[in-house]
């Protein structure tokens, strides 16, 4: 096998659902790959992509896990693994939690994947490559108490790993998606969440890939009458990393706190792109991103908050703050607000800059070192984020935050 | 063990201008010396500049403690050799914890978060303020309350007080007046204190008085010359030495 459509298109004719894999095949190939001349695309590297760098996987290859891994997985109560996109083992469940493997899944939107995603090329390669989509069902009511994790490790050179995680009515549940692996690898994981009424889901994607992965992520909330998703996002890893996180507020009350962090070094480039789309009335949602960038690396956050007409007393806000690391890098951030309802409050914030001069005198001025007050700045600008985090993974993600940030160079612009 | 601060012929500019014209202060170990002043007559830049804060540029002079020269060091090293500022407006650090600062600055950590309870307990700070991040969300009050805590873990030879009383209230004062007044008897701790009110010297008794206006001291003398200035304010100093 040569090139990358033809490991695809082998591995589509031996799937039960081939035909439906197909048609999103063929729509991937009508669109083909983006270019730097779409707008939504226009900081991503793609001059250095090509597919045929990569193959698509019959079978998971061999993995084992990485430190951490291992110790994030002695903090939950359901460890799901999946190599390379195929779910390797689904854990023991616990009472009210059901893991299932579909072919063939619809959207959590109730419309068909190839619908719902008919834009979106990455997402397309998903639906046609993914092995099998892992849900994770909670039942109504059941209330989770240890952290699902679902350990997401790539091995191969591709990965197309498709989760969708559905709480029912008054339910609650933490789950901990965890990306590591993927050296010089094309890591597309597409997700969805379904947040029943009243129910509540916190969430933390973590994304520790390799320096050289391509990573493309999509994750969609779906969130019902008053409930609440607060989702994490912390992306450290990849060569490109895009991580596009959406929550559809569908129904009154519905609540989304976001938080998505990233750490830049090298010539990395991180492009996080979030859309809040309100569409009923007194929905909140509050995002916060920040980010630093190092070395010569680059990020984009563009973020838009959509509040449907109709959609009264919402309450939408998006702040995004930026860290220079280095007179090389760079950082550009871009909020959109669509409004089309009057009684709503809506606030958008955005900096760009390097370490503030008079914190980093002020620890001086103690007997701190300028490089371990620094270092103590950086770790503060994350650690600010990681405050949301539940409080038996705080300490542990904290210090694998911490190992990535020792390693960053610092220089004043 | 005694030690020496002094300050001669210090001139320092700040965003062009120059504030202090020549300012002269010696002091030890275990003295209070008090520098009174009104606004804009240079007290706080003289703070701002011995911790070498940005900004601020020595035109000349020298500041050497214990024979050595302050004035080519770091900020970093300066605190180091037992300088430590109480700014009037402590820098919101967010996402650094107090712990973590003390410890970054040099601190010992055994027994670190008890002893930082006692001292915040000393100047009446509610002790879950520790395990915030540096002075984030504290009324003004409280971070001059928990640059005193930073103060009791560090010892510094040399404690300046950028106008340490205000926004406290005379509780406050009491607390944090008491606590710089042992100080200077736990370890020695030579305490300058910079203020343009006399409700400090209350609790905390001077060795020495030193009056500034213009950017230098026309004025020196004992606890006595506080009720002068009370009586008759400073303008009478503002052509004393010229």
């Amino acid at each position: 096998m040569n090139t990358f459509a033809d490991s695809a298109l082998s591995f589509i004719s031996e799937r039960p659902d081939a035909q439906d894999r197909r048609r999103a095949w063929s729509s991937f190939e009508e669109a083909g790959l983006p270019t730097t001349s779409d707008e939504v695309w226009r900081y991503a590297p793609l001059n250095d992509l090509s597919l045929d760098a990569f193959t698509v996987n019959s079978f998971p290859n061999e993995h084992t896990d990485s430190e951490f891994a291992s110790r994030l997985c002695e903090r939950a109560g359901l460890v799901v693994r999946v190599v390379d996109g195929f779910c390797v083992d689904a854990g023991s469940t616990p009472d009210g939690v059901r893991v299932e493997l579909v072919e063939n899944a619809s959207s959590l939107s109730g419309t068909s994947m190839l619908k719902r995603y008919e834009s979106d090329t990455f997402a397309l390669l998903n639906k046609a490559l993914t092995p099998a989509t892992t849900v994770v069902s909670i039942g109504d009511g059941v209330n989770v108490e240890k952290p699902i994790v679902i350990v997401n490790s790539t091995s191969g050179s591709s990965s197309f790993s498709s989760t969708q995680i559905k709480l029912g009515r008054s339910s609650s549940a933490t789950v901990v998606e965890y990306f590591e692996g993927g050296a010089d690898a094309l890591v597309a994981p597409l997700s969805e969440y379904e947040i029943g009424d009243n129910a509540s889901l916190q969430l933390i994607t973590y994304q520790r890939l390799s320096q050289s992965a391509w990573h493309v992520a999509r994750t969609t909330g779906f969130l019902h009458r008053d409930a609440r998703l607060r989702q994490a996002v912390i992306g450290i890893g990849g060569h490109y990393n895009r991580s596009r996180n959406d929550a559809e507020m569908l129904d009154l009350g519905a609540e989304n706190e976001l938080r998505t962090t990233f750490l830049g070094s090298g010539s990395q480039v991180h492009d996080f792109r979030t859309h809040q789309f309100h569409m009923a009335p007194r929905t909140r949602s509050t995002l916060l991103s920040k980010g630093a960038v190092a070395d010569e690396s680059r990020s984009v956050y563009t973020g838009l908050i959509e509040i449907e007409k109709g959609a009264k007393r919402t309450d939408a806000r998006q702040t995004n703050h930026n860290l220079l690391l280095s007179p090389h890098a760079h950082a550009d951030s871009v909020p959109n607000l669509d409004i089309r309802e009057n009684d709503v409050v809506c606030a958008h914030a955005s900096s760009v800059g390097p370490l503030d001069e008079l914190q980093r005198w002020y620890l001086e001025s103690r007997g701190v070192t300028r490089s371990d007050a620094e270092r103590l700045m950086i770790q503060g600008f994350f650690y600010e984020m990681l405050t949301a985090l539940p409080h038996e993974l705080a300490a542990l993600v904290e210090q694998d935050v911490t190992s990535a940030l020792a390693l960053v160079n610092v220089v004043a612009p | 063990m005694s030690s020496t601060l002094v300050i001669e012929g210090l001139r320092v500019e700040v965003a062009g201008k120059e504030v202090l014209k020549g300012f002269d202060l010696s002091m030890k170990s275990g003295e209070v010396h008090v520098i009174m002043g009104p606004n804009g007559s240079g007290k706080s830049t003289l703070a701002h500049a011995l911790s070498g804060r940005p900004g601020y540029k020595v035109l000349g002079g020298s500041v050497v403690l214990d024979g050595v020269g302050l004035l080519a060091l770091s900020p970093t090293e300066r605190a180091r050799h037992g300088l430590f500022l109480a700014m009037q407006h402590p820098m919101e650090v967010p996402g650094v914890r107090p712990i973590d600062l003390l410890i970054a600055a040099g601190a010992d950590a055994t027994n670190l978060r008890q002893r930082m309870s006692d001292e915040a307990e000393r100047v009446e700070l509610r002790t879950e303020v520790l395990d915030r991040f540096v002075n984030v969300d504290l009324s003004g009050g409280e971070r001059k309350r928990a640059e005193m805590v930073q103060l009791g873990i560090l010892r510094p030879k040399f404690a300046m007080l950028d106008e340490i009383d205000s926004g406290l209230d005379v509780d406050a004062l009491g607390a944090v007046a008491r606590r710089l007044s042992s100080a200077t008897t736990e370890w020695n701790c030579g305490v300058l204190a910079i203020t343009h009110f006399r409700r400090l010297l209350q609790e905390l008794t001077p060795t020495k008085i030193h009056v500034m206006t213009d950017g230098r001291v026309v004025a020196t003398d004992g606890p006595e010359l506080s009720e002068i200035l009370e009586r008759d304010g400073y303008e009478p100093f503002r052509h004393a030495k010229s």
